[in-house]
């Protein structure tokens, strides 16, 4: 043991250094926040609790039930069921997701081609029963009221850059051959 | 030898074919949009472009045939371009609403494009516009996403054979049209969807329900309409089956199904289906438990079993239930209960000829492969029709004419009718004359083998008609020669034998002219069939004389074998008949029936005679999957599991057991087989089964036919009779024949004939549950040649009342121009309308078969303003 080790040792410099620190964040501003009093904003693109998104024009969800985010679900967690409607149009009668399942990797919301599920940025829902987290389509289209609203388009938009506008044909249409 | 090279792959062929089959030999897939295997090549989506060495430009590898020295490449950058661009093309038109349309997923066209590109069209022009077809129940055509590939067309013309579709309109107005307009007039096989690369034609019946990808499971079994028994996969999704398709290269139908088997899987969850064994409680059927409905049949059973002895039960096996299932019923009856009075409906025609047949050619004289009639240069149809009665059979026959083969029909063609070379239609139960006319002319060429003996020697006591009479009989005598010419050509010919054949007195004599037919021109016999399993019910020995394996319950060894297999004995005394059974439930002697999946009451003719028959039992006990008219007369009925819901085999027409296997689990019932077992066991039968495998297992030991024929081996597809062991031989029976030196004259009748209906769309009664096989034929209706519509002065859709000796129908009249004079035709598919409501039965004296009486009806128009 040399002079130096036997002074620090003597003297506790070690200890003293640490509540230098200690004594000087006395002074400094808290990192803690004070969650639940005090919420953290979720940061752009936030994998939070899933919603279908409302179609603006009808008030119905935009989900045509095509099915992709199904498909490419790696949890298997969506389950959808559509059926023939009165105007033979495909009409989605159960759109589900077991949020205990997922995995919220937000592959759903890649695949829609409609920009029709999104994931919020909403993350508090824990609860006590299984029931709570099996979401059907109304759950899924009031989870959207509820958090993303009117400002949910613009961040929708913005973020997730829904694959729609890749897809469309011209609205307008000629018909072959007759009204040209 | 041809030698060749594929994208560096050596290939060596025997024959030529094109490069496309050479290459899918060796494993490189080449893709396609108008290539399909088995249809005759097109060359129009022009996708499988390949390079070939020396050839200046791209070349089409369905329509190249390989040749020697070839160095073919099938994925390079121009070939890719070609393809992309190709494609780019056909997107011009097709609609990218892949998240909508039903194909997205299997659509070969969505495959391509995401391969090959391209990403974005560069044409702006707008895509053609064509409203979506609706106008038909079962299938539904999207003009705007056909690609024009023809395969539908090609399908229906040079497969099926129906000529239903064209492709209608030029350049791009061109799109695939029905002749009949909106609604298809067609056989509604269905093949045309099964080959739709894209959604342009579709099924309608599980429309915008799933998707592909959500199917769980796939599921193959074995249909359960007809005797063809072809191979179908059930596509599964949560314990429900979305849709059955069939699959190229599975099972001896390839690829095609028929209207039943395609659109008829719904028939199980038809309304009305058993959902709790029901008792007769003061004259009510009020719903039981399961161990209350069982102790209850086991307790009287064993009561009437007690008190009257064994040949006071009786048992009705089914042809739409499994080997299993019949297996077990025979067991219970035979073995618990000592009783050998089980039969089937196969008793009204297939048992009866299959087993006279056998008498006098042999065992296994039916057994033919169904694959085989495309390959025969002849074929000879009588007693139905193919196309109707087992259609993908039929579809066999149309290949055997397409491929050059000649077609002679005796009777009317249906079906058959663009595809036959001698059409013989006689009057009305004149068919033995022509019969005999034929034989003679055979005999007359000096076709005796004399390898048969008893048959040569028989055939010397046939009375041969004069011209006269084969005229009276509606033949002319040089369409006979020319006829008889043609058959005398054949070298491979075939012979089809349908049920009408047996209709009328004398059964014995034509079946044995047409044994005859056969034998002369040594060609094989098919045996149409109308369920599943009919061959399977005689293979199980519900039939009173046989024993399982199929062998007479008089051969000691057979007998030995199965007592010592079992532990049981086998009963000395003989069994009843169906017919029989019905006679003696008449007369008191037989006090309780145990009916499985069968509707007596409908399906046999003398509707009273049967009902007071079945009225005057002790004990019904009915097992059924729908509360049919006999399981509403019964004292007990238990709900059994249906087709789909159930593992199992089936043996079909050409005697290949084939897998049944579960799609779902019963929404109700139990399996048939499982049920018989637990009330064997409250009766002592100390066996127990876990599982339909079991009970083929002890099958297996005690049939010497399928000894050593497990489920693993069945599975193979290639359990084709004589399995592994030595089918019995000899004919030493001798067999008896009815009136062969006689010849009835032709008679005429006080009123038109009312002939039995076998319609394509339905097969009794199952079929009428099936709302999409009720779209296509929602109705019942009586079919009328021209001229009696004229007489009564019916239009088509009028309706007249018919007067029968057993009862009286009115009923909407179809105008058929081609049907025989003299006649009218009902099916026996609706209830309170079907054939065997009107008219009376006997049994034949000789094959016990069901001869059908009393049926000259009266027909009389009804105006609508009386009803």
């Amino acid at each position: 043991m040399t002079v130096h080790e036997l002074i620090r040792k003597v003297f506790f410099v070690e200890i003293l250094k640490g509540l230098a620190l200690t004594l000087s964040r006395l002074f400094t501003r808290p990192v803690t926040r004070r969650y639940p009093k005090e919420k953290r904003p979720a940061a752009l693109g936030f994998r939070g609790l899933h919603a279908l998104v409302r179609n603006p024009a009808t008030g119905e969800a935009k989900c045509v039930g095509c099915g992709l985010c199904a498909a490419v679900c790696p949890s298997r967690c969506i389950s959808i069921y559509t059926s023939e409607g009165p105007e033979h149009q495909k009409v989605v009668d159960r759109y589900e997701i077991e949020v205990l399942r997922c995995v919220f990797c937000s592959l759903c919301v890649e695949a829609c081609p409609f920009g029709a599920v999104v994931l919020t940025p909403h993350y508090e829902y824990a609860d006590y029963t299984r029931e709570a987290f099996y979401m059907t389509k109304e759950r899924l289209l009031e989870n959207w009221d509820r958090f993303m609203g009117r400002e949910g388009y613009e961040y929708f938009e913005r973020f997730w850059n829904p694959k729609t506008s890749h897809f469309s044909t011209p609205r307008n249409q000629a018909v072959f051959g007759k009204d040209r | 030898m041809i030698k060749l090279t594929i994208d560096g792959r050596e290939v060596e062929l025997e024959r030529p074919v094109t490069v496309l089959e050479a290459a899918k030999r060796v494993g490189v897939t080449i893709p396609t949009l108008c290539y399909f295997e088995g249809l005759p090549n097109f060359g129009g989506c022009r996708l499988c472009l390949v390079e070939v060495e020396r050839l200046p430009k791209l070349q089409t590898s369905c329509t190249l045939m390989a040749s020697d020295g070839m160095v073919v490449r099938t994925e390079t950058e121009q070939i890719r371009a070609a393809r992309r661009a190709m494609l780019e093309f056909l997107l011009i038109n097709h609609p990218l609403d892949c998240p909508y349309c039903d194909k997205a997923g299997e659509c070969t066209l969505q495959d391509l494009v995401a391969r090959y590109g391209p990403e974005a069209g560069r044409f702006a022009e707008g895509k053609r516009k064509h409203p979506e077809s609706l106008d038909d129940p079962i299938i539904v055509r999207n003009m705007e996403r056909c690609v024009l590939c023809t395969r539908c067309v090609r399908m229906c013309e040079d497969l099926q054979g129906a000529y239903a579709i064209s492709v209608s309109g030029r350049g791009g107005h061109s799109l695939i049209e029905p002749f009949s307009g909106g609604r298809y007039d067609c056989e509604y096989c269905g093949n045309c969807l099964t080959v739709c690369p894209v959604g342009a034609i579709m099924s309608r019946l599980h429309r915008h329900s799933y998707r592909p990808w959500f199917v769980e499971r796939e599921v193959e079994t074995v249909c359960g309409y007809c005797g063809v028994g072809c191979s179908m996969v059930l596509q599964v999704r949560e314990d429900s089956i979305v849709r059955t398709i069939p699959r190229f290269g599975l099972g001896l139908n390839n690829g095609l199904l028929c209207v039943r088997g395609r659109f008829g899987y719904d028939a199980v969850d038809g309304e009305g289906r058993l959902t709790t064994p029901l008792i007769r409680v003061e004259g009510r059927l009020e719903p039981v438990g399961w161990e209350e409905a069982l102790a209850f049949v086991a307790s009287r059973l064993g009561e009437i079993k007690d008190s009257h002895g064994g040949r006071a039960v009786g048992a009705i096996a089914s042809g739409r239930c499994t080997n299993e299932d019949n297996y077990m019923l025979q067991k219970l009856m035979r073995f618990v209960i000592g009783s050998n009075n089980i039969d089937s409906a196969a008793r009204f025609h297939y048992a009866p000829a299959e087993a006279f047949l056998e008498s006098v050619f042999g065992q296994g004289i039916t057994a033919n492969l169904i694959p085989g009639i495309a390959d025969s240069d002849g074929v000879f149809v009588t007693g139905g029709d193919p196309t109707a009665i087992n259609p993908v059979l039929g579809l066999q026959v149309r290949a055997a004419r397409r491929s050059g083969g000649k077609v002679i029909v005796l009777g009317p063609p249906g079906g058959l009718k663009r595809f036959v070379d001698h059409e013989l239609v006689p009057m009305p139960y004149s068919d033995e004359v022509v019969l005999s006319a034929i034989v003679g002319g055979l005999m007359e060429a000096g076709r005796s083998s004399g390898e048969n003996r008893a048959v040569e020697e028989r055939l010397k006591e046939l009375r041969l008609p004069s011209e006269e009479e084969l005229s009276a009989a509606g033949i002319g005598p040089e369409a006979l020669a020319r006829a008889v010419d043609d058959l005398l050509k054949m070298t491979n010919p075939v012979v089809i034998l349908g049920p009408e054949i047996m209709d009328g007195a004398r059964a014995s004599k034509r079946l044995f002219l047409v044994g005859a037919v056969a034998y002369l021109m040594n060609a094989r016999i098919y045996l149409l069939s109308e369920r599943p399993n009919y061959q399977g019910v005689m293979d199980m020995g519900c039939v009173p004389d046989l024993l399982p394996g199929g062998g007479p319950i008089g051969l000691e060894m057979l007998r030995d074998r199965i007592e010592a297999v079992l532990g049981l004995r086998v009963p000395e005394e003989g069994g009843l008949t169906l017919f029989e059974m019905v006679d003696e439930a008449e007369r008191g002697g037989l006090r309780a029936l145990y009916v499985m999946g069968e509707d007596l009451l409908f399906s046999l003719p003398d509707r009273a005679r049967v009902q007071r028959a079945l009225g005057r039992l002790d004990l019904l006990v009915v097992q059924d999957i729908y509360l049919t008219e006999t399981a509403a007369m019964a004292d007990v009925v238990l709900p059994a599991a249906a087709w789909s819901e159930k593992d199992g085999t089936f043996t079909n027409l050409e005697r290949r057991v084939q897998l049944l296997r579960r799609g779902r689990y019963p929404r109700a019932g139990r399996e048939d087989w499982r049920i018989i077992a637990d009330i064997g066991g409250r009766l002592g039968m100390e066996k127990t089964y876990r599982s339909a495998e079991e009970v083929w297992e002890e099958v297996t030991h005690a049939s010497p036919l399928h000894a050593g024929l497990g489920y693993s081996e069945i599975a193979g597809g290639g359990a084709v009779w004589p399995y592994h062991s030595e089918p019995l031989k000899g004919t030493e029976a001798g067999f008896a024949v009815q009136g062969l030196g006689e010849l009835p004259g032709v008679e005429a009748p006080g009123g038109p004939y009312l002939m039995p209906e076998r319609p394509l769309f339905h097969s009794g009664t199952l079929s009428r549950r099936s709302r999409a096989l009720l779209s296509i034929h929602p109705e019942p209706y009586l079919v009328i040649p021209p001229s009696l519509s004229e007489e009564l002065g019916v239009t088509d859709g009028g309706r007249v009342r018919v007067v029968g000796a057993k009862g009286t129908m009115v009923l909407k009249v179809r105008i058929d121009p081609d049907q025989r004079e003299g006649t009218v035709l009902l099916s026996n598919t609706f209830e309170g309308a079907n054939f065997a409501g009107l008219v009376g039965f006997t049994a034949d004296p000789v094959t016990g078969c069901l001869t059908i009486e009393d049926n000259t009806v009266r027909l009389e128009r009804v105006d609508d303003e009386a009803l």
